[in-house]
């Protein structure tokens, strides 16, 4: 029995015509796709971690750069009764005010951790619902971290605010993954971070040299 | 060599027998990416992406399925998740220069039938027009659609007769060509 809404001369127009007019492709390119894919392939990194040792090795980074930053900031014993040059030194306009290097250290820290999560996330593509709880809960925690960096004077220099602005961005997406989804969110997620250029620009933004680890809260 | 050999040979890391699942299946994800695509280079990097996740992910396809219906599961996800992007950035760049073409008309000329039919199709709702194409320009059965877009069989029929009665109305106009 033909539907009411079957029409058997429309159908094998239309298939006719589609096959032929719409989106011809042209010949496979197979010999330009697989050096392209072999290319790809060679260059991708091999090294498989574990999501709990991905954070591990975070926190370790994290722990050490701490240590860094500690003996980095640390004054030498006795300079409270140091010389009156080491006085004069540190009453020049020129040094940044106190609150300034708070605000630097906390966006240094912060950055880092939000590295930290990104990668975890982008290289834990097409993980289980529990991992896509977990991220959005961890990228809701760093949201309200970035929405504070934006309000503060941290945000004051224009590449820091126009970074902070895209990782809100991002961080609003993993925020409402929610376990129904598939991978297929967390991949759009990770195309539009690639497109933005989010993470060299976060890379690059995070300085070379020690990261403080105790300024949580700073803000 | 039947399939599954083959795949075992590739999970053992031999290159050649890489080259060889590929040039398998290369031209339907090709196709498919292409028709929907639209675009040679994007559909160039949507193959490309297919082939590079189904090769390292290639440890957790357990053979319950052919290997074509997890390939093109994994087409579908790449090119579906790939076209919403571009659509995204596209729209964008549409809304700066609508902007910029304020208080300037214009007048198309009437569209041709290859046209009108092109942009009937384009104008489908994603999910019917992906339905439509896999299965009345590329001739995936139900079947396949259901399982590449993780939907019933049921609804890919629904989905297919959705898209047909929706571009019988759109191109009412030249009716004449098919009574």
């Amino acid at each position: 029995m033909i539907d009411q809404h079957e029409d058997p001369k429309f159908e094998q127009w239309l298939e006719d015509a589609a096959r032929t007019t719409y989106h011809a492709p042209r010949t496979t390119p197979r010999e330009e796709m697989w050096a392209r894919i072999e290319a790809a392939r060679r260059n991708k990194h091999v090294v498989e971690l574990r999501p709990w040792m991905r954070w591990a090795v975070a926190a370790a980074a994290v722990m050490i750069l701490g240590i860094g930053i500690g003996r980095w900031t640390a004054k030498p014993a006795g300079d409270s009764t140091g010389t009156s040059v080491a006085m004069k030194d540190a009453a020049q306009p020129s040094a940044a005010a106190p609150s300034d290097v708070v605000y630097q250290i906390a966006a240094t820290q912060y950055l880092s951790r939000t590295e930290a999560f990104l990668t975890s996330f982008r290289a834990d593509q097409g993980g289980n619902r529990g991992a896509n709880l977990r991220f959005a809960r961890q990228a809701r925690d760093l949201l309200t971290t970035t929405r504070l960096m934006l309000d503060s004077p941290a945000a004051s220099d224009p590449r820091l605010s126009s970074l902070l602005e895209d990782l809100e961005l991002v961080l609003v997406q993993i925020s409402q993954l929610d376990a129904g989804q598939d991978g297929g969110d967390a991949d759009f997620i990770t195309q539009g971070m690639n497109q933005s250029n989010v993470m060299p620009k976060l890379r690059s933004a995070i300085p070379a040299g020690p990261v403080p680890a105790r300024s949580e809260g700073a803000l | 060599m039947d399939e599954s050999q083959l795949i075992a040979r590739v999970r053992a890391g031999e290159s050649a027998a890489e080259r060889a699942l590929y040039d398998a299946h290369v031209d339907r994800v090709y196709r498919l990416a292409f028709r929907l695509a639209g675009d040679d280079a994007l559909a160039q990097d949507f193959t490309q992406e297919t082939f590079i996740r189904a090769f390292d992910r290639l440890g957790s396809f357990r053979g319950d399925a052919a290997f074509s219906t997890w390939l093109h599961t994994i087409t579908t996800t790449v090119v579906l998740n790939g076209l919403r992007k571009v659509k995204r950035f596209r729209q964008r760049e549409t809304d700066i220069d609508d902007a910029h073409d304020i208080g300037t008309t214009q007048r198309l000329a009437e569209p041709d039938l290859k046209v009108r039919l092109k942009q009937a199709i384009n104008d489908l709702p994603e999910g019917y027009r992906t339905v439509f194409v896999m299965h009345d320009v590329e001739g995936f059965t139900h079947e396949e659609i259901g399982a590449a877009l993780g939907v019933e069989t049921g609804t890919s029929k629904a989905q297919l007769s959705r898209a047909r009665s929706k571009l019988r109305v759109a191109l009412s106009d030249f009716a004449g060509e098919w009574v």
